[in-house]
């Protein structure tokens, strides 16, 4: 039986531009019209009384002034219960880096046919963990969070307000361009290797409830799975288990033997 | 003279150590001070918005998420860039360019309690000093300027009239900075003749008044 896979990349596009989308309205909404319903970006978001912060920055606005706020803690819950359950699936569906690399693989698309990126490197993923310690060592030597202000995800947000409201960009954009270069160089080298947001996403994940499984019998092992995933990781192997993998579904559209679904896991 | 590593109390490797890697780590922060990447922006007429915590706490408490920023309806909250090290991404208001009006939306959108909400007369971004020799109302006996006393928002309570001359009443003067706006003197080291000086960003209260 070939049945035709389950299409997961429109809608993961459809949640993307959505949610850069979000991102891009709300300052000039703000700014413009003084409607302040929802507010901010992925730092801290805003939907009328409903208020996001992300966990990372969170945890670490506790860790280095070392007190808790009672409405930073609940900001946080929505973020961290779906990093519990979902894993990674910010990084995926909605971060706008994420966002920028697709738009930029597209462009590429359309001037080269040639694949001509490394994919790997080589380097080990547990370079994600290190990355989220230093972060956090670093951010607690220097008394104050360094991810906050140099984290990717949030600066296009930041970037974005900018323009909209002064007219003018950061100089810490740059990270944006280089992130976007290293992604070019080596396809999602950033998100992979160095994220600390991504890193504590995925330490959340660890658990999680949703992911990807292959199935042995069905497989054909033909390692189409390993090319498609942005992440280099190896389905069939069992890495889609491991808490690297932030739930894309690019490897069950490639596969052709219907070998890999997503399952959701009793605890 | 030998002496038994037993007997001391902390061993000389662990000791030599511990003096190298603080050594190690003063050596990597002196050029962080040296830049000037880890003072502190706020000084005379560069405020935090209202409700602010103390300037010791702000840089680790706040996640530039920048909502005060957006939510602030006369832009007078702008987000500093990475020239300021790591206050990168902190609000701060430039009251000569842009007055706080004390709309008192940035402090409600908080999510970090950086910015605490409190009430608009609460509110003590710093305390206006007028420069006597500056101002011309003190100086000229025939200048009649008052603009700061027209524009305060809370006039004849934190700026009083005292023989036609301005004189600022600490207990009820919230550094929003509207007479620094307003004030036509500029001096030639930019400043005014009365300038908001952030006296409360440095103490340990949440930028209120010790005789609240």
């Amino acid at each position: 039986m070939n049945k035709k896979a389950q299409k997961y990349t429109p809608f993961r596009l459809i949640t993307l531009t959505l949610a850069f989308l979000l991102i891009l309205v709300t300052p000039f909404l703000n700014s413009h019209f003084r409607i302040n319903f929802i507010q901010g970006w992925f730092q801290s978001l805003s939907i009328g009384h409903l208020w996001f912060v992300s966990p990372l920055e969170g945890l670490e606005s506790i860790l280095t002034s070392r007190e808790i706020y009672g409405p930073l803690l609940v900001g946080m819950l929505i973020p961290v219960l779906l990093a519990i359950t979902l894993g990674r699936v910010f990084c995926s569906w909605i971060c706008p880096i994420s966002f920028l690399s697709e738009v930029t693989d597209r462009v590429i698309k359309l001037f080269s046919r040639k694949k001509f990126r490394s994919s790997g490197l080589g380097i080990t993923k547990k370079t994600l963990w290190f990355a989220l310690m230093g972060e956090i060592v670093l951010a607690l030597i220097l008394g104050a969070p360094i991810f906050v202000f140099l984290s990717p995800p949030g600066l296009v947000g930041r970037e974005i307000m900018m323009f909209t409201l002064f007219g003018t960009f950061a100089l810490e954009g740059i990270i944006i361009i280089i992130v976007l270069l290293m992604h070019i160089f080596s396809k999602r080298l950033f998100c992979r290797n160095f994220c600390p947001l991504g890193g504590l996403l995925a330490l959340l994940g660890i658990k999680r409830r949703l992911v990807v499984e292959p199935d042995l019998e069905a497989c054909l092992e033909c390692g189409i799975c390993q090319k498609s995933c942005p992440l280099t990781l190896d389905p069939q192997k069992g890495e889609s288990l491991s808490p690297y993998c932030w739930n894309c579904g690019s490897c069950i559209e490639s596969c052709k033997a219907s070998a890999l679904k997503f399952s959701w896991k009793d605890i | 003279m030998s002496i038994n590593e037993d007997s001391l109390p902390i061993k000389r490797r662990t000791l030599l150590k511990a003096v190298g890697f603080t050594t190690a780590a003063g050596a990597l922060l002196r050029p962080f001070n040296a830049l000037g990447l880890m003072r502190s922006p706020v000084t005379t007429n560069a405020l935090r918005p209202p409700g602010a915590v103390s300037e010791k706490l702000f840089p680790s408490k706040c996640i530039r998420c920048g909502r005060c920023v957006e939510v602030c309806p006369y832009k007078c909250i702008k987000p500093l860039d990475i020239h300021q090290g790591i206050f990168a991404g902190t609000p701060v208001i430039h009251v000569v360019d842009v007055p706080c009006y004390l709309c008192m939306k940035c402090v409600e959108v908080c999510p970090t309690g950086t910015l605490i909400p409190i009430a608009q007369e609460e509110t003590k971004m710093g305390l206006a000093v007028i420069d006597k020799h500056a101002c011309k109302s003190w100086n000229e006996e025939l200048a009649l300027c008052r603009t700061c006393y027209n524009v305060c928002p809370f006039k004849d309570k934190a700026i009083k009239l005292d023989a036609l001359r301005p004189v600022v009443m600490e207990k009820y003067c919230t550094g929003c900075g509207l007479c620094v706006h307003g004030c036509p003197v500029t001096q030639k080291n930019g400043k005014k003749a009365i300038n908001v000086e952030p006296i409360y960003a440095f103490g340990t209260s949440r930028g209120m008044t010790e005789n609240e």
